[in-house]
């Protein structure tokens, strides 16, 4: 959720529609539509997509930068299922390092106040 | 090598993620905290299934508030509520809520046999969309090794609003998640540390800005708050 931050230390600016799906060609990020449609791909277990995005990947970013962005996607297809069955609450280093993406791309609304509201006894 | 052969995948593997990944599968197959090595990998087939049973096809997000006479697809052998957690984590993550957490536990699930289910469900996700993201197919799960499960609760966790005790300690809470049952805390963050900034030794030949993007777009995806 530091993509913003992380782009910035790398001397560019992320544009953050990139994440929730408006792509833009003005990301800031090399190869960010590829990158975009590899990971949905993958997180969607859409193989043949996979398989044609991983031969343009080969291509464009080269074979272990393709096998690593495929390998984060797994590795957040996880993580994700972990943070959401576990009803874990936003603690503030995460807050504090995903301000922007927040306000700015509605990830708040992935966390409606249901999402913790308890059973009646 | 057990299950999954990444030499034979499309693009190369970093030793340390195939390692890593033989570790989790070997894993999978024994006794854990809450359940038997045949009841993890049970639940792991459970996951692998779940995408084509037609109660989740047809759910709205309105179901997640009960399980209360869902009976799904399952055939694996598992109780009614595990299959129905297996599934909501596996189908629609996003969507689950506390009021179906409660019925999942209501349901007869302990707690703790909870945490370590969500650690089998995430570490399978994990292993097997990587190897069919590198062109192979779902690896082969090992023989279940026999024995009994050896019980874990740590008290070294608090209430921190999150529907399960988490860590005492902890920066993180995703970090903190799963540290009711150690041995879940640890297979699911060895399945995935390679994968992330976790492990010391991890290296990308992506930058730091493109790693982030295809995490971030992954997390919204999954309708992810965290």
């Amino acid at each position: 959720m530091s993509l913003r931050e992380s782009a910035k230390s790398s001397g560019q600016e992320a544009d953050l529609s990139v994440v929730t799906g408006s792509l833009s060609d003005r990301a800031g990020v090399p190869h960010a539509g590829l990158l975009v449609e590899l990971a949905e791909a993958v997180a969607g277990w859409r193989w043949k997509e996979v398989a044609a995005l991983r031969n343009r990947g080969c291509q464009d970013l080269g074979p272990q930068a393709t096998s690593d962005a495929i390998l984060v996607a797994s590795g957040f297809n996880g993580i994700t299922r972990v943070a959401d069955a576990i009803g874990i609450r936003l603690d503030p280093h995460t807050a504090d390092a995903s301000v922007a993406l927040r306000a700015n791309l509605g990830f708040n609304a992935f966390a409606p106040p249901e999402k913790w509201e308890r059973s009646e006894a | 090598m057990i299950g999954i052969d990444y030499s034979r995948a499309a693009v190369p593997v970093q030793s340390g993620t195939g390692a890593a990944h033989e570790n989790t599968l070997r894993a999978l197959a024994a006794p854990g905290a809450w359940w038997s090595g045949p009841e993890r990998l049970a639940i792991v087939r459970e996951a692998r299934a779940a995408p084509e049973c037609p109660i989740c096809r047809r759910r709205t997000r309105s179901s997640f508030a009960t399980i209360g006479g869902i009976e799904h697809d399952g055939r694996n052998g598992l109780p009614p509520e595990a299959v129905e957690a297996i599934h909501g984590m596996r189908n629609d993550s996003g969507h689950l809520t506390r009021r179906w957490f409660d019925h999942v536990i209501a349901a007869g699930m302990r707690p703790e046999a909870y945490v370590e289910l969500v650690a089998v469900v995430a570490s399978s996700v994990v292993v097997d969309t990587f190897a069919r993201g590198v062109g192979l197919g779902l690896p082969d799960l090992p023989p279940a090794q026999p024995g009994a499960p050896t019980p874990e609760s740590s008290k070294d966790v608090v209430d921190a609003g999150a529907w399960v005790p988490i860590a005492r300690e902890g920066r993180f809470n995703i970090i903190r998640s799963l540290a009711m049952v150690p041995s879940a805390r640890d297979l699911f963050f060895g399945a995935f540390d390679n994968s992330y900034y976790r492990a010391p030794e991890t290296r990308f030949a992506l930058a730091r800005p493109q790693v982030e993007l295809v995490a971030s777009r992954v997390s919204a995806l999954n309708e992810c708050f965290y």
